[in-house]
């Protein structure tokens, strides 16, 4: 299999905290990665060194075969690399279907003003909307949804910049087991129409079951690297997690 | 953009008014009143294409209209150009002077934003002072007298400045349809979100700024052959700013109609103050009261807290509308949960 994204020996540093320290990942094209570790082991440092929000110390990403260290998180957005936030990012003050509308891509100017709905997309973000079950809140602020609407609305919203890989943070960070149970069975459901996934999480049942392999990470470094199965009874894993 | 039929009525019997005005009271002092007022609505409505849609506040954006003063005044001066079609092209040079400042002003955020902006509108004032041979320096600069006659001096200015007034609303309502709107809006309300999903932000930014600045350059074009004279302290002035920011967060900061609603209260009640309290400045004072009220008492205007009251009122209903989804939703999982696969192991 090709791979869709990898990091090379990425570096960062916070002052004098060293948060990412020679992480080299990389995700299959077509897989669910999981991507584990303890609190604080840069894990979400890792995702924003990838999408442009942070430039790294050293190291490369790629991306689709292509170089794509330090570029700008738009762009990145424009090849297919779509992410989720741990604390659930949305344009808070717009409605529902704006949400979805803001990540649709446009080319040159002449799209840039033209209608901010049109009718195709929005009949797209509509049908993207009634699968997470939102599309009769779609004229509400998307400050009115509940936790769990929001995260749902996250989600399906990068969907519309037609992703080929997403990184989920924390998708099922405080969010009630019914909603978790959802938000799987749609992950499962996208990763069935081609898309791929990379997800961070804490909720090891979750990770277990819904990937194919596990990448864990500790103090900024891969410390291991494997099927669900395998990593479970890895003993550097245990060590890290359970400190023993 | 279509409107609806009876919209359309009330705009052209709108329009008649607006047009027939004028002609209704003759006192030349209502038609400098209404110059100001169309001016202030072509100011702030510029000024809240940038900062109201972007969340971007520049305090310094009559750098602009004063750029465009002085530019339609030498150009008048001394080559003879008539401001009444200089102005609008002359207010493209504006502009894009102004996307070169944006794009390095607008790497800065927050209140580094805001003061970087007070620097920029400093630095016009002290160009505007300094270079003598193109500006006069602090004299100023004297332009031709308008051709038509004194008995009608102001009536042309505020028929043009309510033209300019329509085309300024209409492009702020305008951009609010497009793509390039809602990617404004999203970047008010989240910039790094914005940019996550795909929007370009800093083109956005640069791009508003621009538009932004060639209403204000236009404006202050016509301003200053309204004034026949103009000067750098009275042109850069930082109170030009205040009248704008006040108007458009009176109304609604990012609103439509909500510069045009400020304007229409600011522009009678300086005078009113004015009249009264004469020559005394009071209402600089009063102003900065006003200023403090505003922002403690209707930090988002009139237009968006009668909105915000109104869908509160309705909004009963939606609360039930998303108790009734969580209710889907579970069903919905349920469903999942018993055609998928075994439950998760432990």
């Amino acid at each position: 299999m090709s791979l869709l994204l990898e990091t090379v020996d990425l570096h960062k540093s916070f002052g004098g905290i060293t948060a990412v320290d020679g992480a080299t990942i990389d995700v299959e094209t077509g897989s669910i990665t999981g991507l584990i570790g303890p609190n604080g082991s840069g894990k979400t440092t890792l995702f924003n060194l990838i999408t442009g929000v942070f430039t790294p110390d050293a190291g490369d990403v790629f991306f689709a075969g292509k170089k794509v260290t330090a570029a700008r998180a738009d762009k990145l957005c424009h090849m297919g690399l779509a992410r989720t936030f741990q604390i659930t990012r949305l344009f808070w003050n717009r409605s529902v279907l704006e949400n979805m509308m803001v990540p649709v891509p446009h080319v040159g100017l002449r799209s840039l003003f033209g209608p901010g709905m049109r009718s195709e997309e929005e009949g797209r973000a509509m049908a993207l909307l009634e699968r997470v079950g939102l599309d009769h809140l779609h004229d509400q602020p998307a400050k009115e949804l509940s936790f769990g609407q929001q995260k749902l609305l996250e989600l399906a919203a990068v969907l519309m910049s037609n992703p080929s890989l997403v990184l989920l943070d924390e998708p099922a960070g405080g969010v009630n087991p019914t909603m978790i149970g959802f938000i799987m069975e749609l992950v499962r459901a996208l990763h069935q129409e081609g898309v791929t996934f990379l997800i961070v999480e804490h909720n090891m049942p979750m990770v277990m079951e819904l990937c194919d392999r596990v990448l864990v990470l500790d103090v900024g470094v891969r410390i291991a690297d494997g099927t669900p199965a395998a990593i479970q009874s890895n003993p550097r894993v245990l060590d890290a997690y359970l400190g023993q | 953009m279509t409107f609806p039929k009876v919209s359309r009525l009330w705009f052209g019997l709108g329009l008649i008014v607006l047009l027939a005005l004028p002609w209704l009271f003759r006192n030349p002092y209502y038609h400098l009143l209404g110059f100001n007022l169309w001016l202030l609505v072509v100011t702030a409505s510029a000024w809240n294409m940038l900062s109201g849609y972007t969340g971007y506040k520049s305090l310094g954006h009559s750098a602009f209209f004063g750029l465009g003063a002085y530019l339609v005044a030498i150009t008048a001066a001394r080559y003879g150009w008539n401001p009444l079609w200089s102005a609008p092209v002359l207010g493209l040079g504006v502009g894009v002077i102004a996307l070169l400042v944006g794009w390095v002003l607008l790497r800065a955020d927050g209140s580094a934003f805001v003061i970087a902006s007070i620097a920029v509108l400093l630095i016009f004032r002290l160009l505007a002072l300094n270079l003598r041979g193109l500006t006069s320096g602090a004299p100023g600069l004297s332009q031709p007298l308008p051709p038509w006659s004194p008995q009608f001096s102001r009536m042309p200015f505020y028929y043009y400045m309510l033209g300019l007034a329509i085309i300024t609303v209409g492009v702020s309502g305008f951009i609010r349809r497009t793509r390039f709107g809602l990617g404004l809006f999203a970047i008010r309300d989240d910039e790094g979100k914005a940019a996550s999903v795909g929007v370009a932000t800093n083109l956005y930014k640069v791009l508003a700024f621009g538009i932004s600045a060639y209403f204000m350059g236009v404006a202050g074009g016509i301003w200053s052959y309204f004034q026949g004279h103009i000067s750098p302290i009275f042109t850069f002035d930082i109170l030009n700013d205040v009248d704008m920011v006040i108007a458009s967060m009176l109304g609604g900061l990012g609103t439509l109609w909500g510069p045009v609603l400020g304007a229409f209260i600011i522009v009678p009640a300086r005078d009113l103050i004015l009249f009264r309290f004469g020559e005394s400045q009071i209402h600089l004072a009063v102003f900065g009261v006003l200023m403090i009220l505003i922002i403690v008492l209707l930090p988002n205007g009139i237009i968006t807290t009668y909105r915000n009251r109104r869908r509160r009122r309705a909004g009963r209903t939606s609360a039930f509308a998303g108790a009734r989804t969580a209710a889907e939703m579970t069903e919905a999982a349920q469903k999942a949960d018993q055609s998928g696969p075994e439950k998760p192991v432990r």
